[in-house]
């Protein structure tokens, strides 16, 4: 269960909306830094913190795609392959990933340093192909400057 | 045309209020504050301001019913989504010149008697969070927002929404459903959010680039601002342009600029003078041009005439090189993968049509299939809960109308010619 | 109003609807899968798409609303076509396992493609692969049969309020599971099942023992757990009970049922049924016949009341047994033994309260319809948890928040935590300051309504004692119920088992008074009303006609042919103290078991034991049989016809379902016997004896089961105006008392179980198989426990050991453990004494230490 800073955190996102529910998302993108991934424990603190079923916690949490439902590596790759990415090359990125770092689609690197996230249109469409790392925005990606921006993630 | 929408996103500063109140930002706002509400929804009325979300609704309209509508509180929501594949206009207006959209919900706010906001921005957009949250407070601390904006006794609270990775929360029922902690899925209309919203209040949805349009209406007049671009549907327009272009981007346009123009024109035409072969004009979910489709005027009422729709406005530009049938298969992932669940049609329908496409692609397509695609396509038009599932149907109806050959191409010779020249 | 035209038929309608709710009112069939009459319009299937004319595509029916001058056409070959279509989606991910599926017969997939047809097998590919899960006790998941119409969820959610489970995931890949994915560890109530129009979730009870279409008969028939009393439909096949299930629009639950009411129907069919009539011969019961055994009782008996006069014996009354049982029984122990010893352990809770309100407000005061609850705007909820005891009541009351009433909760939630509004937690045996304190409020604001002078003096009374008023939620309280212009007041019998449990219920009758409130009172057994209307208790004859006053005595005297005793007779806890100082010598008890059902068990048990002559009725050797001298077999639930009378006053006829076991009916037993005594009784039908409560008993006056099957039969029925008169009761006193102990001990009244009956449940006992002790997260806190901890825990009179359950509604230092197994209730290790008003047990007090193990 959360400790009482995250409650109290939990609290003012609540302040925000005139019911409790709507806290839900936000509230589980706060169990979600806290405990890695939404694990049980994780969606039954947030049903705790707002006085919700569980169950529908955790109805709401499996519809959202950036919400993680198993654990996850140290680093978050998410690759975009929609259309203007992959017609400029986002499927070779996968498989360079796949080659270079053995990490594949929707799993985790055997080191534990990447898990591979496949996205649906980041919006940088226009800079494809691109990714997001853990919450930057990387763009106009090659093999070569692949490599060179995931040099920084240990 | 001098750039408004993006005006100031050269500057690295641009997201500083100080900034932005240096080339005139919030002056529009206490220009409306000076105004009788009725008054400033008239400017709107005049300029003509239609939806930049996908459908192009008629601003004035929409403000109209939830102002014609008694229940209080309102809630006025900035759909900041942006979900569309091949769509990042709304980006730059949230990260570069957030004050601009802040101003324009407050005048929004002021108009519709709602005193409270949100912008419902996508998870995939983790920077612009922070930057709407810094500007936010920002102008809380110059009584920009907050109670009794400059003295003028009007209160408008504002907060960002953070959404978790759902396309279909770019629709606006889906997003109010998100908003109260449920699963994004669309709600059965009537009753309109208009009158029965979030928390079953009168609810205005707007895009990001709509509400941005505010500040402009009231530095201008409506009567000016309906006098650029189209005459049905005039303003500005942010067009972004991906795929095989030599300059893709965001581009401020008047509406109604021609495809051809914003392709050869403004982004310097086909990526290394290779040859075009489709262009898809707004947005993954709307039906593709052919290359010799592409003479249309941009705007809500000549792309529907010539046989798709401006959605978004995001272009996506393809080459000779580009396999039509890929494409087709990879919108069709989206759709299932983005498919909320809630309707049949939608959800069996996407899911048996990109088994088909899948197949075809890898070469395992079958006699037959071609019209089996559109057996599919035939259940799922018009009888979806909500338009995603008719934009897959619509996408897979006009991709084979328009590139049939390449379809019958995979499925008689048993393989993906460009794919394996790639 | 609103006209529009279906298929050419013109339809008006008098309230707005959907077009489909409108063809339905008018005959014409759409199908539908998403939809259910229960639950809200969702709109997902698509199924139920009709042409409306100026409408551009297809509409759904479900989610139209009829407007004026509509004009609908449900079938054409477009609509047929898309329906296909559609069907044909349904099916490309389904795995076609009909032959293997238990819901085949029944389904509604299977009936839909049967009649729109299926189309040619055009689906090659892959299937979405979703293994079956059997890891619930008592459901069975199939996802792949599932067609995501969400009706289980929406029942789950908006209509039980248990929010057990959800839709996971999105798309395609949608699926229903329950919060860890594996047992569902929820009500139970099964009314997903009902909903559930495919082979999703089944039941595993019968599981491929049965076809729905191989069933001999479904009978309908009441439920025999509380009093609530739920319609359900028993299906039979081989003479023994396959399922049971509700109908959607019958009775007080019209389509919902709990667990108990679902799935505790296995009891009945339990081995360990008595067959024969038990003799006791040196100490051992032994198999008897049933004419020597009746003939030792009738002499027996007959020799006691001439030897020691008919007050030293003594009848304890069932109410699980029917309103015909009980009238002849009560008419026995009158005409037959010559006492009015007649009491039931309802004595313990509802019929000391009903009494007790009678008195005050006049007859009929608690019987209130439970339709009421959801049109309150405020409900206050004291004295036990609705939800369990009553679950299908507690619904009402759930749906009433959802509506936005206020509900305002005096001590632990419950299955109400996530729906009250209002809650004030008194310090434990401290709620009778803080009501009464709530009621001064009240009347300071009300003033004196003067219709019931008794009560206004009291309520001067009680004008002089000092509010206490610091209690968190008090004031919230009051202004809920100052408020509200409809209120009910729903009451459980904790408030009664205390010793200073009139004080309570005056402030609860004052409140209802006052606010002029609907009253509940939580009834934990099938017919504890009817129990009472048949005269069953000590000083009231068939009807509420007090004995004491001699007009009516005299009545039926003429109608039974004899004489009445003319006193006032013993409670159930003045007999068994009777018992105990043997100027009780004998005792008839039929179909109860207060040796175990009455607290401080032991010390009962030590009473029984002096009697000279114990004869128990029953379907099961209970504890009290087990001492018994005679124990003669009865037939229980389903094997008997026979009328109970809800808690409402409804007045409902549970029908003979499955042949006998060996037993007799109770009835039958009691006048067989009765003939032996002399005292002649002649019935050869349960219709006979209602007959003749319709004639003697004013509540059933004119009352016939043709009357009662056609359904809504409360009484008073035809009748006489009621009782008039009200009684004074005895003032109120103080109990001087300091409750600082650590913990106290309380009795807990699970959802799943009832006691003699529920044990013997396979169901209900794999669903909770053990007694647990239930402590608030503070308690556990206190002393370090988890959940799952082995615990002793000890009383003045004993020590229990059981695991721990942690329950975060408990909010207050109570602890909570059941009377319901088999061994150590709760009962066993509580002391009581006697409040001198309603001389109900009061069993407050009752400090306990925990130790971990
Ligand atoms: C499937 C679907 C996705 C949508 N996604 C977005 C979106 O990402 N951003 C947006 O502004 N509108 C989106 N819309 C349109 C909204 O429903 C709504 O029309 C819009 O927010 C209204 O704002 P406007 O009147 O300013 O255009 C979407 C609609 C559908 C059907
Ligand atoms: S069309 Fe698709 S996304 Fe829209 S409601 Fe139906 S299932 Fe959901
Ligand atoms: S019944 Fe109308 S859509 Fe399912």
């Amino acid at each position: 269960m959360f400790n009482d800073t995250v409650i109290n955190e939990i609290n003012e996102i609540r302040a925000k909306y005139p019911d409790r529910k709507s806290a839900l998302l936000p509230a589980l993108y706060v169990a979600q830094r806290e405990f890695g991934w939404l694990s049980q424990e994780a969606m039954e603190s947030v049903a705790h913190a707002l006085n919700l079923p569980a169950a529908f916690v955790r109805g709401t949490a499996s519809f959202y795609s950036m919400f993680k439902h198993k654990p996850v590596g140290r680093n978050v790759i998410q690759l975009c392959t929609n259309v203007s990415c992959m017609i400029l090359g986002a499927e070779k990125l996968v498989d360079f990933l796949k080659t270079k770092y053995g990490v594949e689609p929707n799993a985790t690197s055997e080191d534990g340093r990447f898990s591979l996230v496949i996205m649906e249109c980041i919006g940088a469409c226009g800079t494809a192909p691109a990714m997001l790392v853990n919450t930057d925005f990387h763009e106009n990606l090659t093999e070569k400057s692949l490599e060179k921006i995931l040099d920084k993630y240990k | 045309m001098e750039n408004f929408l993006l005006r100031n996103i050269d500057n690295p500063n641009s997201a500083d209020i100080g900034e932005y109140e240096k080339s005139g930002g919030y002056k529009n706002l206490t220009r409306a504050l000076g105004m009788e509400a009725a008054e400033v929804l008239e400017e709107v009325k005049a300029s003509g301001l239609r939806g930049r979300g996908g459908a192009g609704f008629p601003t004035f309209m929409k403000w109209n019913f939830a102002k014609a509508d008694p229940k209080f509180p309102k809630y006025l929501l900035c759909n900041a989504d942006e979900g569309e594949p091949g769509t990042f206009k709304d980006r730059p207006i949230l990260e570069k010149n957030p004050h601009l959209l802040i101003e324009g919900m407050a005048i929004s706010g002021y108009v519709l008697g709602a005193e409270h906001g949100y912008i419902y921005l996508r998870g995939e957009y983790p920077a612009a969070k922070d930057i709407l949250e810094a500007a936010i407070k920002q102008a809380y601390e110059k009584n920009l927002l907050g109670d009794n904006i400059l003295g003028k006794g009007f209160n408008f609270s504002l907060a960002v929404h953070q959404g978790a990775g759902a396309y279909i929360c770019g629709e606006e029922t889906a997003l109010i459903e998100s908003l109260e902690g449920k699963k994004g899925q669309p709600r059965t209309k009537p009753p309109f959010p208009v009158n029965v919203g979030v928390w079953d209040m009168p609810t205005i949805v707007n895009n990001v680039e709509t509400l941005s349009n505010l500040p402009l209406i009231m530095e201008i007049g409506g009567e000016a601002y309906s006098k650029i671009g189209s005459e049905e549907c005039p303003g500005p327009k942010l067009f972004c342009v991906s795929g095989f272009v030599e300059k893709p981007g965001v581009y401020e346009l008047p509406m109604g600029t021609n495809l051809k123009d914003i392709i050869y024109k403004h982004c310097g035409g086909i990526k290394n003078g290779g040859k075009l072969k489709a262009v898809i004009p707004g947005g993954i979910s709307t039906p593709v041009f052919p290359a010799d489709g592409i003479d249309c005027a941009m705007d809500f009422v000549a792309v529907p005439k010539a046989g798709s729709m401006l959605g978004s406005g995001a272009v996506i530009v393809m080459d000779e090189s580009v396999c039509m049938v890929k494409v087709t298969y990879r919108a069709l992932k989206f759709f299932e993968h983005e498919s909320c669940g809630k309707c049949v049609p939608c959800r069996e329908g996407t899911d048996w049509l990109r088994k088909i496409l899948e197949r075809i692609e890898n070469g395992f397509g079958r006699e037959g299939d071609i019209e089996l695609l559109l057996d599919v396509v035939k259940v799922m038009i018009g009888r979806t809960f909500c338009p995603l599932g008719d934009g897959a149907a619509g996408v897979v109806t006009a991709m084979i109308k328009h590139f049939r050959n390449e379809f019958e191409e995979h499925i008689s010779t048993r393989k993906c010619k460009l794919s394996e020249a790639n | 109003m609103i006209t529009i035209t279906i298929n050419d038929k013109e339809i008006t309608l008098d309230q707005p609807m959907s077009v489909l709710e409108a063809s339905r009112q008018a005959g014409i069939k759409i199908p539908t899968l998403c939809n259910h009459e229960i639950l809200k319009p969702y709109g997902g299937c698509r199924l139920c798409v009709v042409e409306v004319e100026r409408m551009p595509r297809l509409q759904n029916s479900c989610t139209l609303i009829a407007a004026d001058g509509m004009v609908v056409k449900t079938e054409s070959d477009v609509i047929s076509e898309v329906r296909r279509g559609i069907l044909e989606f349904l099916l490309i991910n389904h795995p076609l396992d009909c032959p293997y599926c238990d819901k085949a017969g029944e389904c509604e997939l299977q009936d839909l493609v049967n009649k729109y047809g299926a189309t040619a097998g055009r689906y090659k590919e892959e299937k979405r692969k979703v293994p079956e899960s059997r890891k619930d006790q008592i459901f069975a998941r199939n996802m792949e049969r599932c067609v995501a119409c969400t009706r289980c969820v929406r029942m789950c959610h908006d209509v039980q309020g248990s929010s057990s489970i959800a839709m996971i995931g999105r798309g395609g890949h949608t699926r229903m599971e329950p919060f860890t994915a594996e047992s569902f560890n929820c009500e139970y109530c099964g009314n997903c099942l009902t909903v559930c129009p495919v082979g999703a979730i089944l039941s595993r009870l019968n599981m491929h023992s049965f076809r729905p279409w191989q069933v001999d008969k479904e009978v309908e028939t009441v439920c025999s757990y509380c009093g609530v009393g739920c319609s359900l439909i028993a299906q039979v096949r081989d003479d023994s009970i396959k399922r049971v299930i509700p109908k959607l629009g019958l009775g007080v639950n019209k389509g919902l049922l709990c667990s108990r009411g679902r799935f505790g129907y296995e009891y009945i069919g339990s081995e360990e049924r008595l067959k024969t009539p038990l003799v006791k011969k040196d100490g051992e019961l032994v198999q008897s016949t049933w004419s020597e055994a009746l003939g030792i009782v009738a002499d027996k008996l007959t020799e006691i009341s001439k030897v020691n006069s008919g007050s030293s014996i003594a009848g304890i009354a069932s109410s699980r047994c029917s309103n015909e049982d009980n009238y002849v029984f009560q008419k026995f122990m009158r005409m037959a033994c010559g006492t009015n010893n007649i009491d039931s352990v309802s004595r313990t809770g509802f019929a000391a309260a009903q009494k007790y309100f009678e008195d005050l407000l006049g007859q009929g005061i608690t019987g209130n319809m439970v339709d009421g609850l959801k049109h309150s705007e405020t409900i206050l909820v004291l004295g036990g948890d609705p939800t369990n005891v009553n679950p299908v009541l507690g619904l009402s009351i759930r749906q009433a928040a959802r509506d936005g009433a206020n509900i305002v909760v005096i001590g632990n939630a419950g299955g109400l935590e996530k729906f009250k509004t209002v809650q004030v937690v008194p310090h434990v045996f401290e709620e009778a300051e803080v009501l009464e304190s709530l009621l001064l409020a009240v009347s300071k604001e009300k003033g004196v309504r003067g219709e019931r002078p008794f009560v206004d003096k009291e309520l001067r009374v009680l004008a002089d004692r000092a509010p206490k008023t610091d209690v968190e939620g008090f004031e919230e309280a009051k202004k809920a119920l100052l408020e509200s212009g409809s209120t009910s007041i729903v009451m459980g019998m904790d408030l009664v088992q205390r010793t200073d449990g009139h004080r309570l219920l005056f402030t609860v009758a004052g409140l209802t008074y006052l606010l002029e409130a609907r009253l509940y009172l939580l009834c934990e057994r099938p017919n504890e009303q009817g129990l009472i209307d048949a005269g069953c208790v000590p000083e009231m004859l068939p009807g509420g006609r007090p004995i004491n006053i001699s007009d009516f005595r005299a009545k039926f005297e003429a109608e039974w042919n004899g004489t009445l005793p003319e006193n006032d007779g013993l409670t159930i806890l003045e007999m068994i103290e009777g018992a105990r100082n043997h100027t009780i010598k004998a005792m008839y008890v039929m179909g109860e078991n207060p040796a175990f059902n009455l607290p401080d068990s032991q010390s009962v048990k030590d009473a029984l034991s002096g009697l000279d002559f114990l004869v128990v009725q029953d379907i099961f050797l209970t504890e009290t049989a087990e001492m018994a001298d005679v124990v003669l077999p009865a037939l229980g639930w389903t094997e008997k016809a026979g009328t109970y009378t809800n808690l409402e006053r409804r007045i409902q006829l549970q029908k003979k379902v499955v042949e006998q076991t060996g037993g007799m009916e109770d009835w039958r037993i009691i006048a067989e016997l009765s003939n032996k005594m002399g005292y002649a009784m002649n019935y050869s039908e349960t219709e006979d004896i209602m007959r003749e409560i319709a004639r003697v008993s004013p509540l059933y006056r004119d009352l016939s089961y043709n009357e009662i099957a056609q359904g809504n039969c409360l009484w008073p029925y035809h009748g006489e105006p009621l009782r008039g008169e009200v009684n004074e009761v005895p003032g109120m006193h103080d109990v001087d008392k300091e409750y600082n102990a650590d913990f106290y001990l309380a009795v807990e009244k699970p959802l799943f179980h009832s006691g003699t009956l529920s044990r013997r449940s396979e169901a209900l006992m794999k669903i909770y198989p053990e007694p647990l002790l239930k402590v608030g997260g503070s308690t556990a806190a206190k002393i370090g426990l988890q959940d799952g901890d082995r615990v002793q825990f000890t009383t003045s009179s004993g020590t229990i050991e059981a695991l721990v359950a942690i329950d975060d509604s408990i909010k207050d230092n109570r602890v909570y453990y059941s009377n319901n197994f088999r061994s150590g209730g709760v009962f066993s290790v509580m002391k009581f004494n006697i409040d001198k008003v309603t001389n109900a047990p009061g069993i407050e007090g009752c400090e306990v230490r925990i130790k971990k193990l």
